[in-house]
């Protein structure tokens, strides 16, 4: 172990630039320990997200690791991964960051300290609640936005906690005007307000079930417009708001450009907004928007790389420092991977890119770039950092840090490459057409045994990954244990005199005018953020040019809805798309591409974002009822060396008629046509439906009961995509 | 810095002469092959491609030139570069690329501090890196015209028309196949080793989910007994395989298996009448004795 002189109070540096003590010095306190709670808790739930992560790796290279129960498989998993890591793991890194940085810079404690502790439980109660009901099923399927409506009012109610706290904070300071890192925490915080509320707009059926307040095309452009701001607001600008101040920190260099922190911090909340379309590339969506998205995605590069230069630039000067500090190692790698992972983006947006690369494993690689590389890393360091102020007490480890440093340096590589790799390979895969003119790999499940190497590897990553934090996670608690916690920070400031005789309240910059001013720069970062959102959306869901309506597209019956919502309740739409895109080799896989006005009906849409299994939207009558049985109770019998995991549960479980009737009524508040009275039929309707499908399955020697799951699901899945072969006549006469 | 020079200029010319020696290949290829394909390249089209090649080659040998007298005088283009009045206009700038300025790319570096202190973090207010600024400019402009191109001046072909065209294409290249499902072909059941096991193989990977490993039937019908749904006879069994019944939720198999593919695995099917393997499943259908 080494020792060596204690960092913040026994190295005072000369102020670079003099300032004048003219003015009375306030004594106050900063709340260190909040900030030492929000940092544990990123620890123990970035451990359990990542632990989650490395089983559902292996999830897809071996079946069994799907342990055979329904909470633990795939579909429910996945999902408990996304959110553990986002919203749990990086969540709590922000508010550690945010709420350290936030006192020192504008010189005052936070606001309140019971809202400090109303946040941190309330946000930790949303997490135990998602742990808990994300693998029962409830769930609303839209990506990143899973948790059912009541946890959606929890966290609207946490998110006012905390931005009470903040602005409240803003409005004590002692300093003039606001840091860089301060207008992106407020652009962080109205943006994922205004994502979330839109994006969870719902009308409940029960307790724990609700129905998107959108369908099909619109559901997914609003979905698709949270899930790239999620990114953009949750990943991206908290944290270059946290590099802004702990990197100048940790290097003790300034910042390389202050002009360039104006520009990309403006353009970079603008566009990105513009962009979600993006996720949408040859789907259903109007030309219109997905030319949108590609462009402002395009201009994206030049706004995020703002970001990564002025960081690797505040370095210069500060090199040699990298070599010995673990810190500074991440923040490097950090902001590294933050410029790759924004060049990537953009080129994937591009159309012909984005041919190959959607719905494979090259998004899966891209993404853990951005997670592991930029999040990740970032927030080790800050905790690397963290930790010995809070404690007073150097770090227990720098090697340990080091070691840390190179494994999660290796953990990524082994995980980008190989999913690079079977991203790109499966892409051409699916594509290859031979000399007679037909596919080369007709049968999907090749397409995957060949990258299931790769998954093997992949997991080997998150492993390596992993065991870094673990390191981290010992060396942190050893400094703790050497030192003690420095609950309140003495500190001292002037008093901010009143604008009148602060000759630093006018003039400077002409971009000092807003930085004196929260509300005007709240507001200005508002209107920023909402044009390119507005400009997408209110088209789409007025113009009904947009959605071509299809006469014999009908709505879903009372059976196919239940099994509908299994397929949403067992996340099967985390592996199986319902969008068969544009292409020659789709439709020749799987069937005439989808229509916009195919989906009127679907309430939340199920298009998927990935294609571990084939797509499923023309999946509706291609087999036999007892193809889906054999295959749901254990796919290798129809599939030999399928990954997919077998579902023995449906066929135990009896399907849930409560809710039936109320579902039926809140779908037709929300427009899906059923007639009048129907909730009084619907149950019946489904029981005669269900016995039509059972006796089809006597015929083949199958014996189920017709309140079985199984069936439900079977009804659903015959229906699929089947809508649009019904001749307009036979519409007519039903 | 000279003797760098010196050394690089020859190797520059070097490349230049490759190039044009490459260059002179292409342009003599088409001569080479006119009297091949006298048919395929009229008298003008070679005149054309002639006077094309020409005209690359003169414009090359300008832009060498004009480097290479770049490089040479790059001493007094510098004093140019350095006046006043030169410096800050735009053809100076460009001026000042030539001359290898590096400030015009990175931007020039003062690293001034401004006032600013925010709990010890200060800021520099440098340029912005006109590499960066310019990136920017251009990407807006390929935004703008992104736009315009498909959505103004719709030259573009969007995602519909794109898929149409793809599938036009593709039946160029594709043979018409008669695709009658009425239609009866007239083949004979292939019966050599490699062709069976070839259809062995085939049934192994494609069927065999749903008629059994050995065609004893599962979810779909015994394929080893005398009776048959949908007709016993080679060429019936090849209509079913290739069309499927999708009713009873046999796939149709045209487009994944190729023609050949089709005949082999129903000839192997044949090949089966009888094995009476284990598990079988009842008869379906009608008898059919050979």
């Amino acid at each position: 172990m080494q020792v060596e002189p204690l960092l913040p109070q026994a190295a005072p540096k000369p102020p670079l630039v003099p300032r004048p003590l003219s003015r009375a010095v306030d004594t106050f306190f900063y709340d260190n320990k909040i900030v030492r709670d929000f940092g544990i808790a990123t620890v123990v739930w970035g451990i359990i997200g990542m632990l989650v992560g490395v089983l559902a790796a292996f999830q897809l290279a071996r079946p069994e690791a799907n342990l055979g129960t329904q909470f633990t498989t795939f579909g429910r998993i996945r999902p408990l991964h996304t959110n553990a890591v986002i919203f749990a793991f990086v969540g709590n890194g922000i508010f550690t960051g945010v709420y350290y940085s936030l006192q020192r810079l504008c010189k005052t404690r936070m606001f309140s300290d019971v809202l400090s502790k109303l946040h941190f439980w309330g946000w930790q109660l949303i997490i135990v609640s998602a742990v808990i009901t994300l693998p029962m099923g409830l769930t609303t399927s839209k990506e990143y936005a899973e948790l059912e409506w009541p946890i959606d009012i929890a966290i609207t109610l946490v998110w006012v906690v905390f931005g009470w706290n903040m602005f409240g904070t803003i409005a004590r300071r002692r300093e003039r005007h606001l840091y860089v890192g301060i207008w992106f925490y407020i652009a962080t915080f109205l943006t994922v307000a205004v994502l979330h509320i839109v994006n969870s707009a719902a009308l409940p059926v029960s307790l724990f079930k609700s129905y998107s307040a959108y369908a099909g095309v619109q559901d997914a452009l609003v979905q698709w417009w949270y899930g790239h701001n999620a990114v953009a607001f949750f990943l991206t600008t908290p944290y270059l708001g946290l590099m802004y101040y702990f990197l100048p920190k940790a290097a003790e260099r300034p910042v390389y450009s202050y002009r360039l922190s104006i520009i990309h911090f403006w353009s970079l909340i603008f566009i990105y907004i513009w962009a979600g379309p993006h996720h949408l590339l040859y789907t259903s969506l109007p030309d219109w928007a997905q030319s949108l998205g590609v462009a402002f995605s395009i201009m994206l590069i030049a706004p995020s790389w703002g970001g990564m230069i002025n960081g690797l630039l505040t370095l210069r000067g500060a090199w040699d420092k990298v070599r010995e500090e673990p810190v500074l190692k991440f923040f490097v790698v950090a902001v590294t991977a933050y410029g790759m992972a924004t060049f990537e983006g953009p080129m994937l947006s591009l159309k012909n890119v984005n041919a190959i690369a959607h719905f494979t494993d090259w998004i899966v690689a891209h993404v853990h770039v951005g997670a592991l590389g930029w999040n990740g890393f970032l927030t080790f360091g800050m905790l690397y950092w963290l930790w010995p102020r809070l404690y007073r007490t150097p770090l227990h480890s720098k090697k340990l840090a080091t070691t840390h440093f190179w494994l999660g340096t290796l953990g990524i590589l082994f995980y980008a490459i190989p999913m690079y790799w079977a991203g790109f390979t499966q892409g051409l895969m699916w594509k290859q057409f031979n000399a007679e003119g037909m596919l080369q790999y007709p049968n999907f499940l090749e397409t995957v045994l060949q990258i299931v190497p790769m998954y093997y590897l992949r997991g080997i990553g998150g492993v390596l990954y992993l065991s870094g934090v673990f390191l981290m996670m010992f060396n942190l608690y050893k400094t703790a244990k050497a030192g003690s916690l420095l609950a309140n920070e003495k500190a001292q400031a002037p008093a901010l005199l009143p604008a009148a005789e602060d000759p630093h309240a006018e003039g400077g910059h002409w971009h000092r005018w807003i930085e004196r001013r929260p509300f005007q720069l709240a507001v200005g970062a508002t209107i920023a953020i909402l044009i390119g959102g507005a400009i997408e959306m209110i088209p789409t869901f007025l113009v009904k040019s947009n959605v071509p309506t299809i006469a014999s597209v009908k709505p879903y019956t009372s059976l196919e809805l239940q099994g509908r919502d299994l397929y949403i309740k067992e996340g099967c739409s985390n592996c199986h798309t319902q969008m068969v895109r544009p292409f020659r080799s789709e439709t020749e896989r799987y069937g005439e591409y989808s229509k916009a006005g195919e989906f009127v009906y679907d309430r939340p849409f199920l298009w998927g974002s990935k294609r571990t299994g084939p797509d499923l939207h023309r999946v509706g009558a291609k087999y036999p009822h007892s193809w889906h049985y054999n295959h749901m109770l254990d796919p290798t019998s129809m599939s030999p060396g399928s990954i997919m995991p077998a579902y023995p549960w449906l066929f135990d479980q009896d399907i849930d008629y409560s809710t039936l009737p109320s579902k039926i009524s809140v779908l037709r508040q929300l427009g899906t046509p059923y007639p009048a009275g129907y909730e009084q039929q619907a149950v019946a309707d489904a029981r005669r439906q269900a016995a039509s499908i059972v006796s089809d399955l006597k015929k083949e020697d199958i014996e189920v009961k017709s309140e079985k799951e199984i069936v439900a699901l079977i009804a659903y899945l015959q229906r699929l995509g089947t809508d649009i072969k019904v001749k307009p006549e036979q519409a007519a006469a039903q | 810095m000279l003797t760098s020079m010196k050394f690089r200029f020859p190797a520059a010319l070097t490349i230049a002469a490759l190039l044009l020696n490459s260059l002179q290949a292409v342009a003599q290829t088409p001569e080479a092959a006119a009297p091949a394909k006298v048919a395929g390249m009229s008298s003008q089209q070679l005149l054309f491609w002639v006077l094309i090649s020409l005209l690359i080659f003169l414009l090359l040998v300008l832009l060498l030139s004009f480097v290479g007298i770049a490089v040479q005088m790059r001493p007094q283009l510098r004093k140019v570069y350095e006046l006043p009045t030169v410096r800050h206009s735009w053809s100076g700038r460009v001026l000042g690329l030539l001359v290898g300025d590096a400030t015009l790319v990175k931007g020039e570096v003062r690293d001034e501090l401004l006032d600013h202190d925010y709990d010890g973090i200060h800021e520099f207010d440098n340029d912005l890196p006109p590499w960066w600024k310019y990136s920017f400019y251009a990407t807006i402009i390929f935004a703008v015209t992104y736009v315009s191109y498909y959505h103004v001046a719709q030259a573009g072909q969007l995602q519909g028309a794109e898929y149409e065209t793809e599938m036009r294409q593709a039946a160029l290249l594709v043979s018409p196949d008669a695709d009658d499902p009425n239609k009866l072909t007239t083949y004979q059941p292939l019966a050599t080793p490699a062709d069976l096991s070839e259809g062995k193989s085939l049934f192994a990977s494609n069927c065999a989910a749903c008629h059994g490993q050995n065609g004893e039937g599962k979810v779909g019908p015994n394929l080893t007994d005398e009776y048959w749904l949908h007709g016993g006879e080679v060429n019936h069994v090849y209509k079913t395989v290739k069309f499927g019944v999708t009713s009873k939720g046999m796939v149709a198999w045209k487009g994944k298996l190729s023609g050949k593919q089709i005949l082999q695995v129903s000839s192997y099917i044949l090949s089966l009448r009888g094995t009476k393997p284990a598990g079988a499943k009842e008869p379906q259908g009608e008898k059919e004795t050979k």
